[in-house]
């Protein structure tokens, strides 16, 4: 397990308080989980995607996380539609353990772009970790 | 939280831990749980044991109270011709209550006729003592001594477990020598339990029982506490080659649900035992009655209504999460039970619907290029017979998991290899 102070926590994402990132890609946002997300869950050996053309509400569930002890729901930080998914995790989910932050999970043309200025800065998300 | 011998070792490590039996203990290392679990199939793992509780039994009338509280006949258990259970050999039981509700399971060792060891899960030494207490007459000569945290204990399970304890023992080739399953040599303290002695090279006594929860080839080693980092260090380090690598309790979990193994207080409990796959730890006569009499029998003699324990597999490696609202649905759409495991055994996948895994000879259908993704599979009870074949579904009441009733899941599990097929 590793300690608050080891996880990686790029200033350029947005986060969430169920461990989830956006990142803005010029006009769509990129979403994945946080390092500590993926150090928690432990190996990921599953993720069940969304379809592209899907469109969710902020929170809404919008996938699944499977690792060997746990099933965790991916919720949507921002509202929008899926216009991709990172196909490469339906081999390699391990992906998502390896690098969090490359490894992003689906891309969604935002309803709201305001909705990003919602989200914790990585200061702010390093509070809520260490509570 | 309690702590075994070895926390400091696993915190060092940055092992994930969590609560399990009132001791803090590793889930899993940074190497991963599924490294882990396929580590034993191909190699060997090694896991600290020593939340569970160790008890032992003295005196003349000893066997009489086991006889007349764990479920195994100790008269009528050993092998096909059901032979005697004798010094050296061990028996995997259970204790019920009257009313047949498991209490824990156990491992009875015999050391002499009136001398026995019983290994039970964490936290159940002292109320395991304590029943057995309570059941015997004032008459009675035995002593039941709870050894709770006195013992150090730890398994290396996988093919490569004899090859890596080779390295270690003093005289290996006698040790192994006609050590065939459930059987065990030597003691962690000859002043409390006399045996023909096992050391390492470097002096340390231990006791070497080969048996585990895995379903996989390999031994439970007992030490004194003193003793255990020594002896795990020694063996992280003999085993380094061969691939052994440490594994946590996810692993173990996920391991014995492939191998068809309960977890006391989750596959079996309080409830009546009976309509289950672990049926061959009663003492059933060829008649159908008991070859004895003992504490349960009554109740399961006159079983009242009662609910059916299945092993499940699925089709994919997809799982509920048991909660409060997880069930199981049949057909229909009707609640028919309760889902009492549900894990991911990672070393194996259907080929053609048939489970193989990552052991299975290339000749009984493993693929060349065989990288299995893992099945769900663990174990259900419902309120009805089914047969093996039958599908259900398993929800937590948004996700549906459909998944087959079975009567084993992993296929070509090496517990049972005969031992020559594994020396060095």
């Amino acid at each position: 397990m590793k300690e608050i102070d080891e996880l990686q926590l790029p200033e350029d994402l947005g986060y969430t308080d169920e461990h989830e990132w956006a990142k803005v890609t010029g006009d769509t946002i990129r979403i994945g989980v946080t390092d500590y997300a993926q150090d928690q869950l432990g190996d990921i050996v599953f993720v069940e995607l969304p379809a592209v053309g899907d469109s969710f509400e902020k929170g809404d569930e919008c996938g699944t996380l499977e690792s060997v002890k746990a099933v965790s729901e991916l919720y949507l930080p921002m509202s929008g539609e899926v216009v991709a998914v990172n196909t490469d995790l339906e081999d390699s989910p391990e992906l998502l353990n390896q690098d969090p932050y490359t490894n992003w999970i689906l891309e969604i043309k935002p309803a709201n772009s305001d909705e990003y200025q919602e989200l914790l800065s990585a200061s702010a998300y390093l509070e809520l970790l260490k509570g | 939280m309690k702590q075994t011998p070895l926390h400091s070792w696993h915190m060092r490590q940055s092992a994930n831990m969590a609560e399990f039996g009132s001791y803090e203990m590793p889930l899993w290392y940074p190497s991963g749980a599924k490294s882990e679990h396929l580590a034993v199939i191909t190699s060997a793992g090694l896991f600290d044991t020593s939340h569970m509780s160790v008890l032992t039994i003295h005196g003349k009338d000893s066997r009489l109270l086991l006889q007349r509280c764990f479920t195994k006949d100790l008269d009528n258990c050993i092998g096909p011709k059901k032979n005697e259970l004798v010094a050296g050999r061990c028996v995997y039981g259970l204790f019920l209550d009257e009313q047949a509700h498991v209490i824990d399971d156990a491992i009875v060792y015999q050391f002499a006729t009136d001398s026995y060891m019983l290994v039970v899960n964490a936290a159940m030494g002292a109320p395991i003592a304590e029943h057995l207490r309570q059941h015997s007459k004032k008459t009675e000569e035995v002593t039941v001594t709870d050894l709770t945290d006195k013992v150090g204990k730890m398994d290396i399970q996988g093919p490569a477990s004899t090859r890596i304890l080779s390295r270690l023992l003093a005289n290996w080739q006698a040790v192994f020598d006609k050590m065939i399953y459930f059987s065990f040599k030597g003691t962690f303290d000859p002043h409390l339990l006399s045996a023909e002695q096992v050391h390492l090279q470097d002096g340390t006594p231990l006791m070497v029982s080969r048996t585990g929860y895995t379903g996989e080839f390999g031994f439970e080693l007992f030490v004194a506490p003193e003793h255990i980092q020594s002896v795990w260090n020694q063996i992280l380090t003999a085993g380094k080659d061969e691939g052994l690598i440490a594994c946590g309790l996810a692993a173990r979990d996920s391991l014995r649900a492939g191998a068809v193994l309960p977890l006391s207080h989750q596959d079996i409990g309080a409830w009546p035992f009976m309509h289950n796959p672990w049926l061959f730890t009663l003492p059933t006569d060829t008649d159908g009655g008991f070859s004895k009499q003992f504490l349960g029998a009554e109740a399961l003699l006159h079983p009242g209504e009662s609910m059916w324990t299945y092993p499940f597999a699925g089709f994919d490696l997809r799982k509920i999460v048991i909660t409060e609202k997880s069930y199981v649905v049949d057909d229909q759409g009707n609640n028919i039970g309760t889902i009492l495991t549900c894990a991911t055994d990672m070393a194996i996948d259907r080929i053609q619907g048939t489970i193989v895994s990552l052991a299975t000879p290339e000749d009984d259908g493993k693929p060349e290029d065989f990288a299995p993704r893992g099945l769900c599979c663990g174990f259900i009870r419902v309120n009805r017979q089914m047969e093996p074949g039958a599908q259900v579904t398993l929800t937590d009441g948004k996700r549906k998991i459909p998944v087959e009733i079975r009567t084993d899941v992993r296929p070509h599990r090496t517990a049972r290899k005969p031992m020559a097929a594994m020396l060095p």
